[in-house]
């Protein structure tokens, strides 16, 4: 133990001892010339404080997550590098804290300006959709090589706004503005207007994209808007993978305890070539993609399952994936039937 | 696939369900599927599994040459002796729009059903031979 602390006394890095109680037992010199004569106070504080609203010592104790704090204007990121139990009666970690407030304000304001660019051009490209729109549903003959480049670029400007709303909405994530309202919303609804906004699609594409699901789904709190949202970019995904004459269906089933629904699992299922088992585990992570190739072309973002899972999430649910090679692909989302407070 | 202690990670399923398709069909894995449900209730990804099956007997079903136009009839077999085959509600319902006249696109706006359970339901009644569906 002495041995450990006078090593961390010569490291770099500030570093602080802290029991489970929230106590500081050590601190090393850097740490000192961090924080100065007030480090001790200023510890002690800010352990209290944030173990007692947010329980990130618990944390630490167990799985020793890393964590982001705002303590006095700066930003300290904090993370466990050793975790103390040997001849203790109680354990305690060794933590490093560094001050990251300028690489955060760095990523915030790569984060606004990308918020600020995807919103400039959402703005022509839904006066162009809407242009295309009214060109193809005016009853005027148009030849038929016309009608097909008209439709092709109304295709490929859909596939440019998904785009552009996977990308706010990977940058709403990483500055943290990604919030979920509390707003009752009718699961059924979703689903229902997800696979409505997606038919036509599916149609050209012959492919089958069927509901399986009643009315008589409960409602959920969360966000009507991100909850479509996240059902559009697994249909949209299906769709990608799913051949001529395939099936996607978008089903809703009560998770039911005494009577009383607890959760909803909803699955967007396909009967697309599958997803290899070793691609499994990464599907949900960004920027990856499945190395399947789509059947229609077009790749995308590799945000959109990571999407779908922040979603998920933010709705205190749970999101899985079952495939079968050659055979198809569910996904599976778990959300809980909170109830109004 | 077994239905004596099954692994419960993916990759696993994905395996068995696999091979189970291939050898038994996808009415066997699917009921092999339900019986593994109810002994791991808390894998979520089970129902996945499931939903992968239903949706390929559903693809299965579609795949008659006249697609959704074909016409679903009555069997002999279940004209004779109809308390054979144990029905639930929903196919009980199904069967009693069934006239020999109204193909399947006809049957999905008529049914109070979901499209894709009123298909489910009309492929399990063809596969216990309930009714047929002439090409």
């Amino acid at each position: 133990m002495t041995f450990a602390l006078s090593l961390l006394d010569q490291l770099p890095h500030a570093i602080a001892v802290i029991t489970e109680g929230g106590g500081v037992e050590y601190r090393n010199r850097a740490f000192d010339d961090a924080f100065g004569g007030d480090a001790a106070q200023w510890l002690k504080e800010a352990a209290r404080a944030v173990a007692g609203e947010r329980g990130w010592l618990h944390g630490f104790f167990t799985d020793g997550e890393t964590i982001d704090v705002e303590i006095e204007g700066r930003i300290y990121r904090i993370d466990r590098i050793m975790r103390i139990v040997e001849e203790r009666e109680s354990p305690a970690v060794a933590l490093s804290f560094e001050d990251v407030t300028r690489e955060r304000e760095a990523e915030q304001a790569k984060s606004d300006f990308t918020a600020q660019i995807v919103h400039d051009l959402r703005g022509p490209l839904s006066g162009i959709q809407g242009t295309l729109e009214f060109v193809l549903s005016q009853d005027a003959k148009l030849d038929t090589l016309y009608s097909d480049l008209l439709q092709e670029a109304q295709r490929e400007s859909e596939r440019m706004m998904n785009l552009i709303n996977e990308i706010l909405d990977f940058s709403k994530i990483k500055s943290g503005n990604f919030t979920v309202e509390a707003e009752p919303v009718r699961v059924a609804g979703v689903l229902k207007r997800a696979v409505r906004s997606l038919q036509s699609v599916a149609a050209r594409d012959e492919v089958f994209l069927l509901s399986a699901h009643g009315r008589d789904v409960p409602q959920i709190f969360g966000s009507m808007e991100k909850l479509t949202q996240a059902i559009i970019n697994l249909i949209s995904n299906s769709l990608k993978f799913t051949p001529k004459k395939g099936v996607i269906s978008v089903g809703a089933q009560i998770e039911r305890t005494n009577d009383v629904a607890e959760a909803i699992v909803i699955t967007v299922t396909d009967s697309g070539m599958g997803i290899r088992a070793d691609e499994i585990a990464t599907i949900f992570e960004k920027y990856k993609q499945a190395g399947t190739k789509s059947i229609r072309g077009g790749g995308g973002t590799g945000l959109g399952l990571y999407i779908v899972k922040q979603v998920v999430e933010a709705h205190g649910g749970e999101v899985t994936v079952a495939s079968v090679d050659g055979v198809g692909t569910s996904m599976i989302l778990r959300l809980p039937v909170r109830r109004a407070a | 696939m077994s239905a004596s202690p099954l692994p419960s990670t993916n990759r696993d399923w994905s395996k068995l369900v696999g091979e189970s398709l291939k050898q038994h069909g996808a009415w066997h894995t699917w009921a092999k599927l339900l019986e593994a449900q109810r002994m791991y209730r808390d894998d979520l990804s089970l129902r996945g599994y499931v939903e992968i099956l239903r949706n390929t007997i559903v693809r299965d079903f579609l795949a008659h040459p006249k697609g959704l136009q074909a016409v679903p009839r009555l069997s002999a077999e279940f004209m004779s002796n109809f308390d054979r085959f144990n029905l639930n509600a929903q196919e009980g319902y199904l069967v009693s729009l069934i006239d020999g006249r109204l193909d399947v696109q006809k049957l999905l706006i008529l049914s109070p059903f979901d499209p894709f359970n009123t298909i489910f339901s009309l492929a399990r009644l063809q596969q216990e031979r309930a009714i047929t569906v002439p090409q």
